[in-house]
C-alpha cells in the first residue's frame, strides 16, 4: 500500500469537528432507545470514551466515521439493556399509557414524553431501527448497511413500527 | 400521529453536557499519552492539569503566602513516576479516572480551540506573545513541515473531598487524612498559548517540539497540599514509605510530577543547558496495532517557558541535541 494512502487511512479525524457532528446524533440515537435524558448522556459519553480509546482502530476505508461511531453507540446500547433490569422500563411505560385515553395524555404529557413511553413498549429490534432512523437521522440504505439487513427489510420493519406508533398513539 | 411528531423526542444536547464532554475527552486526550504527535499538542494542558489535579491526584503543595490570597504554582522541575496500570484501570472501572474527575468538576472559562496553522515560527511568535526559539540542530534529512499555535486556555476546578475520598476508598488507601479545607475551593489555571514547530523526514512526521510560557496555577490559601501530594503519589501507585518520602522531599511549588504512560520502557532525569528535565523512551504502537517503533519524549522548562520535545523517527541524542541547540 502506497505510504501517503495509508497514512490517509490511519489519519485520526480531526476530533472537535467530529464532536460538534456527532454529539447530536449519538445524543438523540440513545433518547429514542431508551428515552432517559440522563441514560442518554451517560450512553453518549461512553460512546466517545470508546471512540476515543479505540480511534487507531478506526479505518477510513472501511466505513464513514459516523458509521463506526454508531456501530460502537450501538454496543452501548446493546451492553446497558444486558445490564439494567427490563421490567422497569416497561412497567414505568405502561403506566404512562394506561394513564388515560390519547387526548388525555396529550393534555398531559408532550409528544416527546409521549412517543418515549411508547418506544419503551415496542420490541428492541424495531426501537432500535427507529432510533437509528429518527434519533441518529439515518437514511434505510445506512441502517441496513449498519445492521446487516436488508434495505428493504428495514423499510417494512420500520414501516410497521411507525403503524404501531400511530395506532397506539 | 404525523410525522413531525415522530421527531419530537429530537432534541439538541444540553450546552454543559457538551462542554462536559468535551474537556472529559480532552483530558483523556492528555492523559493517555498515546501514540501520535497529536498528544504533544495536548502537553501544555497535560502540565496544567495533572499539575492542578493536586486536588484530586498528585502534584503540586504550597504553602499559602502571608499577602497573597493564592498560591501560585510554576512549571520549573520534572519528575517522572511510574504509573501502576492496574490502578488507574481500576478508577476507570468506576469512573473515578482522572478524566471524570477532572470533566465533573472542570469549567472552561476560555476554549483555545484548534491550533491554527502559521507560515513561520516569527509569526508563531508574535501571535503567541513570546519568542519562539528554534533548534539551531536538526537531524540529517528532517525538515520544518508545520508551524501552528493554539490560543489560550483557562480552566477552573474545583476540588471535590468526597470524590477524593472515594477514589483512595476504591485503591484501599486508608491511612491517609484528606485535608478538609480542599473541598469546594477554586484552583485556577492559564495556559498560554502553545507553539508547536513539526520537523518531518521523508514525507512523514520525525519530531515535535511544544513551547509554552509555564502554565499558571492558583491554588487555594491554606491547604497543606504536600499531604495531597502523597495521596496522589499513593494513588499512581507509589508504596506507602516511598510516597511518604518522595512527597517529602519534592519542591511542590516548582515541580510537575509526569505519570509515565503504560507504554514508557525507560526514564531518566536529564539536564538540558542547566536546567533539569525528564527523558521518556516508549514503544509506539502503527496503526491498527500493527508493528512497533521507539519513540522518545523530553520535558524541560527554562526561563519561564515550559519545552517538549516528542519523537518517532530521530534517535535520543539527535532529540537532545535538538533541545540543547533551541534559541
Amino acid at each position: 500500500m502506497p505510504g501517503r494512502l495509508a497514512r490517509w487511512i490511519s489519519a485520526e479525524p480531526d476530533w472537535d469537528a467530529v464532536f460538534a457532528d456527532q454529539l447530536p446524533r449519538v445524543f438523540n440515537f440513545f433518547r429514542y432507545r431508551f428515552g432517559n435524558t440522563a441514560d442518554a448522556e451517560d450512553l453518549t459519553a461512553r460512546t466517545f470514551e470508546k471512540a476515543w480509546r479505540a480511534r487507531h482502530r478506526y479505518r477510513r476505508d472501511v466505513a464513514a466515521f459516523s458509521t463506526w461511531l454508531l456501530s460502537i453507540a450501538r454496543n452501548v446500547a446493546a451492553d446497558h439493556v444486558r445490564a439494567r433490569r427490563p421490567l422497569v422500563a416497561l412497567e414505568e411505560a405502561s403506566s404512562v399509557v394506561a394513564a388515560g385515553t390519547p387526548e388525555d395524555q396529550a393534555m398531559k404529557n408532550s409528544d416527546g414524553e409521549r412517543l418515549a413511553a411508547l418506544l419503551q413498549l415496542m420490541p428492541e429490534r424495531d426501537r432500535e431501527l427507529l432510533a437509528m432512523k429518527y434519533g441518529a437521522g439515518m437514511t434505510n440504505r445506512a441502517i441496513a448497511i449498519a445492521t446487516g439487513l436488508s434495505e428493504s427489510n428495514v423499510g417494512t420493519i420500520v414501516h410497521r413500527a411507525v403503524q404501531t406508533l400511530r395506532e397506539r398513539w | 400521529m404525523d410525522d413531525s411528531q415522530f421527531h419530537s423526542l429530537r432534541r439538541d444536547p444540553s450546552a454543559a453536557f457538551a462542554a462536559r464532554l468535551q474537556a472529559s475527552l480532552r483530558a483523556r486526550e492528555v492523559s493517555s499519552a498515546g501514540r501520535t504527535f497529536r498528544h504533544m499538542r495536548g502537553f501544555a494542558i497535560a502540565a496544567a492539569i495533572v499539575a492542578v489535579v493536586g486536588g484530586l491526584l498528585s502534584v503540586p503543595s504550597v504553602r499559602a503566602s502571608a499577602q497573597s490570597f493564592l498560591a501560585l504554582f510554576r512549571v520549573v522541575n520534572f519528575v517522572a513516576v511510574p504509573v501502576d496500570e492496574n490502578r488507574l484501570a481500576t478508577l476507570q472501572e468506576q469512573n473515578l479516572d482522572l478524566p471524570h474527575l477532572i470533566g465533573e468538576q472542570l469549567q472552561v472559562l476560555q476554549d483555545p480551540g484548534p491550533p491554527t496553522g502559521v507560515a513561520s515560527p516569527e509569526q508563531a511568535g508574535d501571535a503567541a506573545g513570546f519568542a519562539v526559539r528554534v533548534p539551531a540542530y536538526i537531524p540529517t534529512g528532517a525538515y520544518l513541515s508545520a508551524v501552528q499555535v493554539t490560543g489560550t486556555r483557562h480552566l477552573q476546578i474545583t476540588p471535590s473531598a468526597d470524590r477524593l475520598r472515594q477514589v483512595m476508598e476504591a485503591l484501599a488507601i486508608s491511612d491517609l487524612e484528606i485535608p478538609q479545607e480542599i473541598d469546594g475551593k477554586l484552583v485556577d489555571v492559564r495556559v498560554s498559548p502553545v507553539v508547536m514547530l513539526r520537523y518531518d523526514r521523508s514525507g512523514a512526521p520525525a519530531v515535535q517540539i511544544v513551547q509554552t510560557k509555564s502554565p499558571a496555577v492558583s491554588l487555594p490559601e491554606g491547604v497543606d497540599l504536600r499531604v495531597l501530594g502523597e495521596i496522589g503519589l499513593r494513588i499512581l501507585g507509589l508504596p506507602p514509605v516511598e510516597a511518604h518520602e518522595f512527597a517529602g522531599t519534592i519542591d511542590w511549588q516548582s515541580t510537575l510530577i509526569v505519570p509515565l504512560p503504560p507504554t514508557a520502557t525507560s526514564f531518566k532525569q536529564v539536564v538540558i543547558n542547566g536546567n533539569k528535565g525528564v527523558a521518556i523512551e516508549r514503544t509506539l504502537t502503527g496503526p491498527n496495532g500493527s508493528g512497533t517503533a521507539r519513540g522518545n519524549m523530553l520535558l524541560w522548562s527554562s526561563d519561564g517557558m515550559v519545552f517538549g520535545i516528542e519523537s518517532t523517527r530521530a534517535s535520543s541524542n539527535d532529540v537532545l541535541q535538538m533541545a540543547e541547540s533551541l534559541r
